[in-house]
């Protein structure tokens, strides 16, 4: 029975010798990157124009909110460069300022953005804050912890435009690289 | 050229990217016992049979019908990222699969009852089945993402899978009616070890443009990951008891099924036979230690929203973590341990074959009988050489798979019979197959591969499959 069994053997062994390749290099699988681009909306906030009126003084709004987005490993880590994007609309009568500062979990402002706004009419403003690669460090992003919103009415309180619900429009997304390999 | 890589591109084929082989070499080979198994209505003359143990049937298949190693793996001073980019991402579709089986018998034996017109066979056989259809948007979206793609929907029902490792138990009974007609039957008790299935997913992703803010991101979910025994055989992993964890799933121990195996053959006249089977219909419940996933719901987001007028009394709270609960809630990721049914791959096979040549089982031919061909009736004799055709249909996750196979078998007196098949399926149009049954002696070794001309450069082939294994035959009906 031995005899059959190495037979056996054998002629397995005859379907692998048969088999030719062409020379293969498995080490090119280290060289493969996988480097995809994602993008979404972030955050959107909507001051309508009777809101500016009620408050008295220049500083109309002022808020921090947790925002664990870009901290998160799954992002922290494997983020290679991106941006956000930033879109400032006014249809209220009043010329206004936005600060948006990034907070760790400190409260240390790690980087901010002003924006500056005529009242209306007046031309969608769109700002693309570049990070990673030529842009802002990486790490303001991966370091924060809280978004302060801050906005100062330069104008009066009284005053009402005359288009329909008028207010302050801030909309954001963020579109970033990530490393996955 | 080089035989370790060769070796390595077997593993890789046989054990990686292992569907429910289709055997058309074997089919029909009916001086080999394991023709029995994938046709119990063959038409046998054997008194008995014992196989080797663990070597009585080894057989395996692979095949990725998208992409073969070499297209990615080459030395062709190419970069991998284009290749991968360009062979894989931008060109595989859906339909494109990786798929594989292996089966070893463990015994396999039959004999011939009181009714020298019935035989009998039983046996157990370890199968391993695995097929994973290309995720063509999955792929889009790790390779790319989703950047700068508004209203493109990235289709999560791409993603289809299934596999298992089964041992089974069979038992089979095959009746010549007359000298046209013989038909078998053979039932099996499928005994799971593990299972994993991932078929009937739906959904998309998409970014549309936002009412508020600039992109709306939707999500619509309908996933599910069904699988049993690993969490067994983890544990067993980590107390060292993972074999005899292994021999008691397969010794039913783990989830249990039934299936039924039928086929015919049919003498139109003696020279030309239709035969048939269906194979595996037959279902696995699946309890004890099963863990299903899923995500199912509907979810769109344009971000943290915060409309200062409707939320000023409550501008505190904390708007990301409400985000992230609001969807987990609208796509909640669950788990439960519920049991399950899976379907086995049935298949069907039909071949019809014509006979020529000399006939074996004449007397005047007795310098090239058969060892079997005293017994035969004139209606039954065998010829020297047989042509015919053969067709192959297994149900898979997307739907029915076919081959067809055109056969040439050569009979060399009572020592060797020989068959070529050229086969064409969705793998390849070039498949040439070859095989033998060597009878030496009570001694019978069978071994068959195919798709033979993918073997001047095997790493470029998209699919290659082998069977052989040893048995002692006693010929004779009676």
């Amino acid at each position: 029975m031995g005899v059959y069994r190495n037979l056996l053997i054998i002629v397995s062994m005859i379907f692998i010798l048969m088999s030719c390749s062409e020379k293969q290099d498995f080490g090119q699988y280290d060289d493969l990157t996988i480097t995809p681009t994602y993008e979404t909306s972030i955050f959107y906030v909507k001051t309508q124009e009777s809101i500016i009126n009620r408050v008295t003084g220049i500083n109309f709004f002022s808020q921090d909110f947790n925002f664990d987005a870009f901290e998160d490993d799954l992002f922290a880590e494997r983020v290679l460069e991106g941006s956000i994007t930033y879109q400032l609309e006014n249809t209220t009568s009043k010329d206004i300022e936005i600060s948006i500062q990034f907070l760790d979990e400190s409260g240390n402002v790690l980087d901010s953005e002003l924006f500056q706004m005529n009242a209306t009419p007046s031309a969608l403003l769109t700002r693309e804050v570049a990070y990673g690669g030529a842009g802002k460090n990486l790490d303001i992003l991966r370091n924060t912890s809280e978004i302060r919103l801050s906005a100062e009415n330069l104008g009066d309180n009284s005053s009402t435009s005359n288009l329909p619900d008028p207010a302050i429009i801030l909309r954001s997304s963020a579109k970033f690289m990530v490393r996955i390999k | 050229m080089n035989l370790l890589k060769s070796l390595s591109f077997f593993l890789l084929l046989f054990c990686n990217f292992l569907m429910a082989q289709n055997k058309q070499i074997l089919y029909d080979f009916n001086e080999i016992p394991q023709s029995l198994l994938i046709n119990p209505g063959v038409e046998t003359d054997f008194k008995w049979y014992s196989g080797i143990p663990l070597i009585s049937g080894v057989s395996g298949y692979g095949g990725t019908n998208g992409i073969s190693v070499n297209d990615i793996f080459a030395e062709d001073g190419l970069d991998i990222n284009d290749k991968v980019r360009q062979r894989m991402v931008y060109r595989m579709t859906p339909r494109d699969e990786f798929s594989g089986n292996i089966q070893l018998e463990l015994i396999n034996f039959g004999f011939r009852g009181a009714d020298p017109d019935i035989f009998y066979s039983m046996g157990a056989y370890l199968e391993l089945d695995e097929i994973t259809y290309w995720p063509q948007d999955y792929a889009y979206l790790i390779f790319d993402g989703n950047a700068d793609q508004l209203n493109r929907r990235f289709d999560l029902g791409d993603l289809k899978t299934r596999g298992s490792l089964v041992s089974v138990y069979h038992i089979g009974m095959n009746k010549k009616i007359d000298d046209k007609l013989t038909i078998g039957a053979r039932g099996k008790i499928y005994s799971g070890i593990v299972d994993y299935n991932s078929t009937r997913n739906d959904g998309y992703l998409v970014n549309t443009e936002g009412q508020n803010n600039t992109f709306t991101t939707t999500l619509s979910s309908d996933l599910e990951l069904r699988t049993s025994g690993f969490g067994a055989l983890d544990s067993a992993s980590d107390d060292g008891t993972l074999s005899n964890t292994l021999v008691k799933r397969a010794l039913f121990g783990g989830d249990l099924g039934l299936g039924l195996d039928l086929g015919f053959s049919y003498r139109f006249n003696k020279q030309t036979v239709l035969t048939g089977s269906l194979l595996d219909v037959g279902f696995i419940y699946h309890s004890g230690d099963t863990k299903s996933y899923s995500l199912t719901g509907n979810a769109s987001s344009e971000g943290i929203e915060i409309n200062v007028l409707r939320d000023f009394s409550n501008l505190n709270r904390d708007f990301w973590q409400d985000l992230v609960d609001e969807i987990e809630e609208l796509v909640p990721f669950e788990s439960s341990e519920s049991g399950y049914i899976t379907f086995r791959p049935t298949k069907l096979n039909v071949s019809l074959r014509y006979d020529f040549g000399k006939p074996i089982g004449n007397s005047l031919e007795n310098c090239d009988c058969t060892i079997n061909s005293g017994s035969r009736s004139l209606s039954r004799v065998a010829y020297r050489n047989s042509i015919g055709g053969h067709v192959f249909l297994v149900n898979r996750p997307r739907g029915p798979q076919s081959a067809i196979t055109a056969f040439y078998m050569r009979r060399l007196g009572n020592i060797l019979a020989l068959k070529a098949t050229y086969t064409a399926d969705k793998f390849s149009y070039t498949n040439m197959g070859f095989g033998f049954s060597l009878q030496a002696g009570p001694i019978n070794l069978y071994a068959m591969a195919d798709n033979l001309l993918s073997y001047r450069n095997i790493a470029a082939s998209n699919y290659a499959s082998f069977q052989l294994g040893l048995n002692i035959i006693s010929w004779g009906r009676k």
